[in-house]
Formats: C-alpha cells, structure tokens, sequence
C-alpha cells in the first residue's frame, strides 16, 4: 500500500506568486471596507463541538464537514461554516456589550463534500460581516451598502447582480398549505430547481386550483425588480407571506431611492441554502463564476440556541470564486500579471553583503539576495 | 452579457430536440449540422450550440461554461448536478425501470445485484426501499446481464420495451418518468436573467404549438 506522498487530498491545493498576492490583496480591500464600516474582526476557533454546526447550519450542511471525535468522545468538526459560531460568541462573550454588535472575519472554511460538482474546493476562504442587535430595515440596507461598495471597489461594478428574497413568503405558503417538513423540503427542492413541471404535480396533492398552480410555477421562475411583488401579491393570499412581500417592498423602496435598482433583483424562487435564515436572503451572483460566489440575510433565531435570542444580519464572500473571476479578467485585460523588480545583491563577502541589505531594507527597497554567488 | 451557450445532447432526442427549438424560433441551417463541427450558432447569432454526450451536459452547464442545457431527466437523477430545470420539453419520454426475466420471483431477502448504467439512481430506489443491493455498473448492453446470469436485475431506460422483450425481460416496477429538460445554470439564470426567460417563453410556445389539440 504505497500511495505517492505527491498526491495532493481531492479539493485541496496550494497558491502562488501573483495568484497568492491576489488573494491577499483582495481580502486587504475586503476587510478594509468592513473595516471602514466599524466592524470588528473576529476569528473563531477552527475546530469545535459538531453539535454547534448542527444547530447553527441545519444537519445537513453540518454533515458535509470533516468530523473527528474528541478525547472524551464527543464529535468535533473542522469548521465548515463561520456565522453559528459568531452566533454563539455574540450570546456568551458579548452578552454584556452594547448592541448592535459588528464583526468581520477572513477564515478558511472546511467540507468534506462539496454542495456541487463546480464548486470542486473543500477549502475555502470566507469573508464574511454580522451586524447583530438591530431589527428591520436599517440592519438590511447596511449589509447590502457593504456588500455593494465591496464588488464596486474590485472594479466588479457592472458585472455583478443581487438577488433578494424572504424565507417568510415561502414558509407563509407552506404553513398554507399545511405541509409537514418531508413535504416542506420536498416543495423547497422544487422552487429552488424552478421546477415547474414537478411542481405543478407536487402542488395537485395540496387541493390547489390549476389556475393557482399556474400562476405560483410562474412567479417562481421570474426575477425582476418591483413588478415581482404585485404580481406575487395576485396570487400569495396568505398574511404571513403577504407581511413578508410588504417588508421586502419597503426594502426595495430604499434601495431605488438609492440609486442602487440597477444592480439588485427580486428572485422570489431563490430558498436554497442555510437553515439559519428567518427573513430576508441574498445571493450575489458575478458574471465569469458558474456559481453563486456570495449569499447572506437576516438569521434572527440563530442566536436563541445559546440563550440570547437577539436579531441579526450577515453575508459571506467566497474569496475563491471571486479570485477565479478576477484572475480571469485580470489575464484578458493586461495579458499575464507583472513580474515584480528587485534589486539583486552580489557581493562575496558577508558583513559587506548584508550590511548593504539591512541599509536597502530600512529604505524599503524589495531586494533578492543572490545566494549562488557567495562562495565559502 | 447577451449570447447564450445552449449544450445539447447528442443521440437520442437530438432531433426531436431541434425541431422543437426551430418550432421556438431558434433556426439551425441544415448544413452546420452535417458538418463536424461540435460548436455552431443559430442563423440569428444569438445562440450558440455545443453537442456533447448526454451525460457531458450537467457538467458544462453546471460549471457555468453552456448557459443552458438540454438533456433527459434520468441524466439529471444521476448526475446529481445542482442545476436549475425551469421547463419540461416533453420530448424524449421514457421509463427508468426495474426489469428481470420473466417469472424470476426476486428473493426479498439477502443482497439483491443489480447491473445498470444509472448507479445512483439504483442506490437511491433499491436504499429508499431498504433493500440490500450489489450494484455492477456497466456501460452498454445491460440486458444481457441477467440473462448470462451477471445480475439478478437491472435498472435501465425503457422506451418500447421491445429490447427488454426480445431478451426475455420484463418490467418488474417503474422507478419513474423521463423526459428531456431544459436546465439552466443558476448563475446565468440571474445574469443572463432576460435572455434566458426569452428563450424560456420561445419554448413554451414552440411546445403549445406542437401539442396536438
């Protein structure tokens, strides 16, 4: 059983010379923006109980991670996810500091499966904010204020799109419908797939009209700006997803009033993704990734599990999609990326040779000590 | 951000497939088609065709390369890939099915093996059920697998059946329906948001059309 120690494990790689400058440019930009929204960075514990992951991310998500089991048994996970744990700090650690409460975070994520065959990494770097402590529309503006300012200032400012949604709306039709949670998931997979041939069949089971069928398996596949929400109004009866569409309508009205209609959408089919979200979703979308490379929304029952329910919102950016972009651009725009100069010393004699360095690095020069010259 | 990158499948529904998107609008010229050439553009321009292999298709579209996709709902159970399926084309029909010789009574108990090209789609029917199965993946000519004694059963397409028959098989249960789908990648979905809804309503019209009334 020899396996070549130059294998590399499925999802996992190294990063290099400009591709490695990149990325640390980028999340410098990223935390820089937070930074200048006064949210303070956080780093949570990179391995900890599974159960945390379980409650915080639903069982699902929290089995894709990599589990090991703890001295006295319990199962640990490599995290595979950031915002339950800063959940839990925000009930316990904070619990005694003012609100609202802004935290930022830079951390490598871990899962063993990946959520699909594109998004082939196991490793992945989050850049991620919670603002944690404010209810309503404040809160939600900030966050997509961030997020916006963000893409803009990686020069993404036409090519991205932010899909909005409530999970209420979907949760108010199924409380409706008076569906169990089997059947919950089973009609979530349906909307998030568009899928409207099944789930026209799927909804007969429920004592629905045709005409209410139709008109529910078209406003699913549609994403567009205001006239989404009267059209759902037409046909969404029930109050609690009506609330939901009201809440979203008001949010919308700020976003046109700030100029900002252009680069967001209402995406009423979008339900793929954490258990934790309670109301308002988002997904970020940029041209040049196959899949998402963002998402967030309001989780306000998140914080509960570790006795503090308090309200909060929060997204995440995956640094590796957004690098794959910006490595791509890059190389159309300015051909390949430029070789850094530096000033290469040859002298023989040591005290001489670094003498001259300490002198060039207090200038701040970059300089290459050419070792192969130094003879003994 | 306008041009679309449809992946079809070749083989099977190629055909009925174009017919339905030419029905759409969406025209073809005969002659890109004779030729070899495995990428050509519709005669307005604003289409891009690949033909690929059936199963290829999920995976050009899921990784965002092809826009859209068409391809056979039994390709897409197995593939598992995380795709957008806004529109059943309604072309293609077929059956998944379970099928054995005829009067071989399937033991209830112990492990059941069975050949097939659609291994997940198996796993899934034969676990959903709680029945133990060795599960041999084969590339082609499944039915000779249970007749030659390789497996107790197979899990395959069934379009007439007359493959099934003449190998003295029979349908011992139906897992489910298969017809060509259109996929869509949910990145394009939101970017390419009104191009793809052009072509959307394009084939749902070119499916009324085509409907006998």
């Amino acid at each position: 059983m020899f396996e070549p120690l130059s294998k590399i494990p499925v999802g996992m790689r190294y990063y290099f010379g400009a591709e490695a400058r990149l990325r640390r440019s980028v999340e410098d930009t990223i935390m820089g923006v937070f930074d200048g929204w006064s949210y303070e960075e956080i780093t949570t514990p990179c391995v900890d109980y599974l159960a945390l992951f379980e409650r915080g991310m639903g069982y699902e998500q929290a089995h894709r991670a990599f589990r090991f089991t703890d001295g006295d048994g319990r199962l640990l996970a490599l995290r595979p996810d950031v915002t339950s744990s800063v959940a839990r700090a925000a009930a316990t650690l904070f619990a005694g500091r003012p609100r609202p409460l802004r935290f930022c975070y830079a951390s490598p994520v871990f899962r063993q499966q990946p959520p699909s065959h594109a998004e082939w990494r196991r490793e992945n770097k989050q850049l991620g904010c919670e603002l944690i402590g404010v209810e309503g529309n404040h809160a939600e503006i900030e966050l997509l204020l961030v997020a916006t300012e963000i893409l803009t200032t990686l020069n993404l400012r036409d090519e991205y799109r932010i899909t909005l949604n409530s999970v209420e709306i979907f949760s108010g039709i199924c409380e409706h419908l008076a569906l169990d949670d089997l059947q919950r998931e089973r009609m979530r997979q349906l909307v998030d797939k568009r899928d409207a041939a099944e789930l026209q069949k799927f909804l007969a089971c429920f004592g629905t009209t045709q005409t209410e069928r139709d008109s529910f398996s078209r406003l699913i596949q549609l994403t567009g700006k205001a006239e989404i929400l009267d059209e759902a109004r037409r046909i969404i009866t029930n109050p609690r997803s009506l609330n939901a569409l009201n809440k979203l309508e008001s949010l919308w009205g700020i976003i046109q009033a700030l100029d900002m209609g252009s680069c967001f959408d209402i995406d009423l089919g979008d339900v793929s993704g954490l258990d934790y979200y309670t109301g308002l979703t988002c997904k970020i979308y940029v041209a040049g990734a196959g899949a998402r490379v963002g998402s967030g929304g309001r989780y306000d029952n998140l914080t509960a599990n570790f006795g503090r329910p308090e309200p909060a919102v929060g997204f995440v950016l995956d640094l590796d999609a957004l690098i794959d972009v910006l490595m791509r651009k890059g190389k159309e725009a300015a051909g390949e990326f430029e070789k850094r100069e530096s000033a290469a010393l040859l002298d023989s004699d040591p005290a001489t040779l670094f003498g001259e360095a300490r002198r060039r690095r207090a200038g701040r020069e970059r300089i290459l000590i050419n070792i192969t010259q130094v003879k003994e | 951000m306008t041009g679309i990158t449809i992946a079809m499948a070749k083989g099977r529904m190629q055909e009925e497939a174009l017919q339905l998107l030419a029905r759409a609008g969406v025209q073809v010229s005969p002659l890109a088609l004779k030729s070899r050439r495995l990428a050509i553009e519709d005669e307005s321009g604003a289409y891009r065709f690949v033909f690929v292999k059936p199963s290829d298709v999920p995976v050009y579209v899921e990784h965002g390369i092809a826009d859209c996709g068409v391809v056979g709902r039994d390709v897409l159970l197995e593939s598992g890939a995380d795709l957008l399926q806004p529109l059943d084309l309604r072309i293609g029909y077929c059956r998944i099915a379970v099928a054995a010789r005829e009067g071989d009574s399937r033991s209830a108990m112990g492990a059941l093996r069975v050949a097939t090209k659609y291994p997940n789609i198996a796993a899934t029917h034969f676990g959903s059920r709680g029945v133990p199965v060795e599960i041999i993946q084969l590339s082609g000519s499944v039915e000779l697998a249970p007749v030659l004694g390789l497996a107790d059963c197979i899990v395959d397409l069934v379009e007439t059946g007359r493959t099934l028959a003449e190998n003295g098989l029979t349908i011992v249960e139906v897992i489910t329906d298969s017809s060509a789908r259109l996929v869509v990648n949910r990145a394009s979905y939101q970017l390419k948001a009104s191009a793809v809804s052009r072509l959307i309503e394009a084939l749902k019209r070119g499916l009324d059309e085509g409907e006998p009334k």
